[in-house]
């Protein structure tokens, strides 16, 4: 069946409420945005329409909580997508972020690049998955990220605070062919492809349905099948924000997708039900970093 | 067998095309969207598939998108594209 996209990437804030923040960075730091975020985030929580959006979410994560509970887990997650855009807003003016790997993740993330087939770096819509592809310096190779800029967006990514050359090489998925030739041309020379498996962009043609916190959503099958007809391997990995301006890399899960599987969806449903455990895992263990403001669910059928 | 001909066998089995026989598809006919009707997951078959079958690797976004066009322009890009003229 198929629906319209039920999500945006697009900011609520205003231009002038960007503005506002940004030039608070540069004169007062990181800190003081992070003050005027109390409030702002305080304002949009009161409103019922905001904390709609992420009802369905809270709902799932903390089934017992009462509605005063509700709020207040509402407020926590709000305010820590608002500390994650002043980071990311710091990162680009002040160049101030750090963002770390574990040395055993580093090391994996160095031999599966070995390998020549180039690697698919999978996340989620979680932490500081915006800021993610800075800490791969670790690997020696440019660095493709797929990324949907929704048009009007004024939200800046921290490379589009500075006038130097943008450190990654965006696909955009809306293009031509949703930017598969230009994903598998990057994985042909062995570079880093960094994708989300958690949004379907567009109808649900290419998705399968996999369980994810006691009910069912859709995710997309294109990382699964890139990987087979490349030979990457899927690299499952979050971006945790661990406190100001900080952040680390984990890697979830490898997951490894078998060459020749065809064009049947059900052939890959294997290695997204690898992916949504792990999503469901990084939900678990950092409630409040995970960043999908809308109803992922299917609906049940009666 | 010519390329062309070659090439819309190769399509019919690797993206298991049901509804169509390989001598059905028309030289000119768009592959995706109206046309033949692929997407664009299907496009990432058909970059292997020329791979495998012909040896040439598509790697250039704007060439690929000239050749992803029909039959008659894939052929064209192999054609012009592999090592080996046998």
């Amino acid at each position: 069946m198929s629906q319209n996209r039920s999500w945006s990437s697009r900011s609520i804030g205003s231009r002038l409420q960007h503005h506002i923040f940004y030039t608070l960075i540069r004169f007062g730091g990181r800190n003081a945005a992070y003050v005027l975020l109390f409030f702002v985030v305080l304002w949009y929580t009161i409103r019922p329409s905001i904390r709609a959006r992420s009802t369905a979410y809270i709902s799932r994560r903390f089934p017992r909580a009462t509605g005063r509970e509700q709020f207040f887990h509402c407020f926590h997650l709000q305010m820590e997508l608002g500390k994650t855009l002043v980071d990311r807003a710091t990162a680009g003016i002040l160049r101030a972020f750090e963002i770390t790997g574990r040395a055993e993740d580093d090391d994996t993330l160095i031999r599966l690049h070995a390998e020549g087939n180039g690697v698919i770096l999978l996340s989620g819509h979680v932490g500081c998955w915006q800021m993610a592809a800075m800490g791969l310096t670790v690997v020696n190779a440019p660095v493709h990220v797929l990324l949907l800029r929704e048009q009007g967006d004024v939200d800046r990514h921290y490379f589009e605070h500075r006038s130097q050359k943008i450190p990654v090489s965006i696909i955009d998925p809306l293009g031509y062919l949703g930017g598969t030739l230009e994903m598998m041309a990057a994985l042909a020379k062995g570079d880093l492809l960094c994708t989300m498996g958690d949004r379907v962009l567009g109808n649900d043609t290419n998705t399968v349905a996999v369980p994810f916190m006691g009910g069912t959503i859709r995710v997309p099958v294109s990382p699964y099948r890139l990987a087979s007809a490349t030979g990457a391997p899927i690299v499952v990995t979050f971006a945790l924000r661990t406190g100001p301006g900080r952040a680390r890399h984990e890697i979830a899960k490898i997951i490894r997708v078998p060459q020749g599987l065809g064009k049947q969806h059900a052939a890959y449903l294997p290695y997204a039900l690898e992916f949504a455990a792990a999503l469901e895992g990084i939900t678990r263990k950092a409630p409040y970093q995970f960043f999908n403001f809308y109803d992922l669910w299917e609906k049940q059928r009666k | 067998m010519d390329i062309k001909t070659e090439l819309k066998k190769a399509l019919v089995k690797e993206l298991n095309l049901e509804d169509i026989t390989p001598a059905e598809i028309e030289d000119n006919e768009p592959l995706f969207g109206e046309g033949l009707g692929l997407d664009s997951l299907d496009a990432v078959v058909i970059v292997v598939l020329v791979q495998r079958h012909f040896g040439v690797e598509i790697t250039d976004m704007d060439e690929g998108k000239k050749a992803f066009e029909s039959i008659n322009t894939l052929a064209a890009f192999i054609e012009e594209n592999r090592t080996d003229h046998a």
